[in-house]
Order: structure tokens, then C-alpha cells, then sequence
């Protein structure tokens, strides 16, 4: 079970990363800047246009890509100064094999903590495959139930380029996150995700329409 | 009774988690199925239950005993014969020699092909007997290479049957089948159902659905969903798909 410390299940203290170009005159081509807490077990839906930052964030929330400052609380620990190997018990990161970026690792583990716990308290499902002629969606959206009443947060990654995808978010998640415009915006429901101006642009008059559809 | 048990059973090559925690059961008799998309951990689940891929952590139990860790051929010898997704026949044997090699006592005895081959009737009358409960008994004779891709497939269990398992474990047994042979390894599976334990790793989802008992879907290296193929059938977006009408 996910431990009961009583801590924020994940706590993003003034997070930000930063990208530069160039040795001497840096210039800065990517930032992302997040401050959030999500106390309790739930599943949070992400979304974003492509490049805003999802990745970067979920790199930043599982361990793999440290934060230029600031700090990730994974159930109360600071998951960058857990062992490398062992981050994945605190947060894991469900990718396809062609989304995984390796960092450099600048501290040696021997100076690290191991994990408090065996079992990972944040599970983040980075663009899953849904197919609707599969069948498996309803298997994936029960487990993300099943790992929610077991104590644990799930996020979930999805670019809603089908309708089907906004009835997934509507259906499964709780709340949202909008990452745009180097911000992470929290929002509590699927109605004010859609109000938002940001998440119009970015889907579209017609998944808009599909979206407001839903609500 | 539960016959082969999984429990906790976590596995990572290098920096990468492929098997998260399986748990799951099966019981005497009972015909299993395995499913899940490409790259779920299927295949790494079935190689670490017939001892081919050694797990991090948790138990692997057969009939109560932890077998987690030991060597395939270890593992083979509790009883637990498998299939693989790339055939691995003698291609020069003929299809009898192909079983008789697996007999546990022509194995037994050791490796003098030529010496059994002319000598022994009992051992080529216990391989006919296998050769003719997969379905190829008029094909004793014929060297492996010669038979088609479904004569493969079903001499491939009849290999796996020879070694008179309690658990037959099939690893995509309808890969590279055409519908034809689909149907015709469907005919075979059933006609094996319920008389030992069957574990069956397959993609195709009509198959299973239509054969198993019980199914675990695995994904993200867990099992995520479990059931008759009545209950998954329930869940409303699997109504929705393809996956609705089968069975």
C-alpha cells in the first residue's frame, strides 16, 4: 500500500527547468515553471500542446531530469536525492521505449537515500495507446480506478486528437493539469479545463465542439 | 487449486522496469490466457515463469513450490513444458524423431539418435500416440521442414506434450497462422483443454477469448485487468470494441 505519511502525495515547490543554447551568450530556448500540491490519492489528467513541456515535467516529477531549482516531493521525499534505481518506487513512468531521454547522473547513488517505500505512490502514463477497436481502454481506465482506491495518484498524459479522448479525460479524470505557455495550470474539472482560452487554441473549433459536447 | 502462482513478481533490465508486480493464479486444469498489447511485458513474464529471465523479486510457484530463479530445465522437469514464438524444431528429423526426443524416457536412456531410431518400437509408438493427439499422425514419417507453418505449430506442442508436462505454457501460439491454421490450432487447444494446465500467452483476442477460462491482461508490466471472458466482456468500453461480439 502507498505509505501514510500524511505528506502531499506529490508537492512541485517552485520547479523550474531551464534550457540554454550557447556557452557564452546563453540564451534560454525552454521554460517550464510549476507550484503545486496534490494532497491525496486521484487521477489527474495532463494536457498540452506538443513542446510546452509534459514530458519535461513528468522527467522532473519521476526523477530521470533534474529541476533547474526547486524541489519534488514524492509522498514527502525529495525524489532527486533518492538512488537512481530506486526512484521508480516513489514515482514511475510509463513511456514507450522511443520517448525515453537518459540524463546525466551528476551525483554518485552512494551519496543517495533508498526509497522509503517498495511500490510506487505516483504512477504517470505519458500518451498511452487507446484504441477503441481494441477493447483494451476499459481495462487500462478500471486499473487507473483500481490503483486509486489503493491510495496511489495516477496521472495521465493524452493529446485528444480523437474525440474519444476528451471522453476518456472527462470520464477518468478528477482534475487537470494544462501545461502552456511554460506554466502548469491546475484546474479542478473537465468544464473549467474546457473554458480555459489556452486549451481551446489548442484544440481546435471542432475538439472543442466535442469537448463542450461532453459537459 | 491453485497449480502455478505468481506473486510480486518484479523485473528490470537495467534502468527499465518490465514487469512492475504480477500477481496472478491458475488453477489444475484450467485453460489461462495471457493478453495484453505489444511490448505489456507478456512475453518477459512468460520467459520468467518457465525460468528463462531470472525476476528481481517475488515468487514463482509450481503445485506450492517456489521455482523463481531456477533454470528452464530445472523448471522443466517439475513439469512445466513450454512453446516458443520462433519454432524450434529439428528440421532434418522427421516429426516422430522430433517427439521421441522429447520422451522423458528416451531422454532417459541419452542422445544415440540412430541406435533408437532403428531399435526401439515402444519409444516411436509413444511418439505416434502424441504425434496423433496434435493431429498429425499420418506425418510421422516426414522430416520438420516439410511440413507446413500449422504442421510446425502443432508439432511444436506435440514436442511440448512428449514430455508429459502438468503445465503446458504456449507462447503466441497463433503467430505467423494464417485463419485457417488459426481455426484449425483452436480445434487442437480445445481438444487438450482440461486435461492438463494450460498457460497461453496470445494476442490474438478472439482466440483467447474464445478458448480460455480465465484471462489476465497484462500491461505496463502488471496485470490490469482479470476474469472469465464473460466478465471482461462487461466492461462498457470493451462492449464498445471489437472485443464486445467474441466469444
Amino acid at each position: 500500500m502507498a505509505p501514510a505519511s500524511g505528506a502531499p502525495l506529490i508537492a512541485l515547490q517552485n520547479l523550474q527547468k531551464v534550457y540554454t543554447r550557447g556557452l557564452i551568450a546563453r540564451q534560454q530556448t525552454f521554460k517550464l515553471e510549476a507550484d503545486l500540491t496534490i494532497d491525496g490519492p486521484g487521477i489527474v489528467g495532463v494536457v498540452g500542446p506538443n513542446g510546452a513541456g509534459k514530458t519535461t515535467l513528468f522527467e522532473m516529477m519521476t526523477g530521470s531530469n533534474a529541476p533547474t531549482s526547486g524541489r519534488v516531493l514524492v509522498a514527502g521525499t525529495d525524489i532527486h536525492r533518492v538512488k537512481y534505481a530506486e526512484r521508480d518506487r516513489l514515482a514511475i513512468h510509463y513511456h514507450q521505449s522511443y520517448q525515453v531521454r537518459r540524463f546525466r547522473k551528476l551525483v554518485p547513488s552512494i551519496f543517495l537515500a533508498p526509497s522509503p517505500v517498495e511500490r510506487p505512490v505516483v504512477h504517470l502514463f505519458d500518451e498511452p495507446q487507446f484504441n477503441t477497436q481494441d477493447g483494451y481502454i476499459g481495462f487500462m481506465l478500471d486499473f487507473f480506478r483500481k490503483l486509486r482506491a489503493e491510495g496511489r495518484l495516477v496521472i495521465l498524459c493524452l493529446h485528444p486528437t480523437a474525440s474519444y479522448h476528451l471522453e476518456i479525460l472527462n470520464e477518468i479524470a478528477e482534475r487537470f493539469l494544462l501545461v502552456a505557455g511554460g506554466t502548469v495550470t491546475d484546474l479542478s474539472d473537465f468544464k473549467s479545463l474546457v473554458a480555459e482560452e489556452r486549451m481551446r487554441t489548442y484544440l481546435g473549433p471542432e475538439m472543442t465542439r466535442a469537448a463542450e459536447a461532453l459537459i | 487449486m491453485a497449480l502455478v502462482e505468481a506473486e510480486g513478481v518484479h523485473v528490470r533490465f537495467g534502468d527499465r522496469v518490465v514487469l512492475e508486480e504480477i500477481n496472478l493464479s491458475v488453477n489444475e486444469g484450467e485453460l489461462h490466457g495471457i493478453m495484453g498489447p505489444n511490448g505489456a511485458g507478456k512475453t518477459t513474464f512468460f520467459n520468467t515463469l518457465t525460468g528463462r529471465v531470472k525476476p528481481n523479486r517475488g515468487r514463482i510457484r509450481l503445485n506450492g513450490e517456489d521455482v523463481a530463479g531456477l533454470s528452464p530445465h530445472a523448471i522443466a522437469r517439475k513439469g512445466l513444458a513450454r512453446s516458443f514464438q520462433i519454432m524450434t524444431l529439428f528440421n532434418d528429423f522427421t516429426a516422430q524423431e522430433n517427439v521421441m526426443v522429447a520422451l522423458p524416457a528416451y531422454r532417459a536412456r541419452g542422445f544415440d539418435v540412430r541406435r533408437a531410431v532403428a531399435g526401439d518400437a515402444s519409444f516411436s509408438d509413444e511418439a505416434n500416440e502424441v504425434l496423433a493427439s496434435v493431429g498429425l499422425a499420418g506425418k510421422a514419417g516426414i522430416s520438420a521442414k516439410l511440413l507446413s507453418y500449422g504442421e510446425r505449430r502443432a508439432l511444436e506442442i506435440a514436442v511440448a506434450l512428449a514430455q508429459r508436462p502438468r503445465v503446458l505454457c504456449l507462447d503466441e501460439p497463433t503467430s505467423g497462422l494464417g485463419t485457417d491454421g488459426t481455426l484449425r490450432l483452436a480445434e487442437l487447444i480445445g481438444s487438450l483443454k482440461g486435461k492438463l494446465t494450460i498457460v497461453a500467452v496470445e494476442h490474438d483476442m478472439r482466440f483467447l477469448f474464445s478458448l480460455a477460462d480465465r484471462i489476465s491482461v497484462i500491461h505496463w508490466g502488471q496485470v490490469v485487468a482479470r476474469g472469465t471472458p464473460r466478465e471482461l466482456q462487461e466492461n462498457a468500453w470493451v462492449k464498445r470494441s471489437n472485443l464486445g461480439s467474441f466469444g
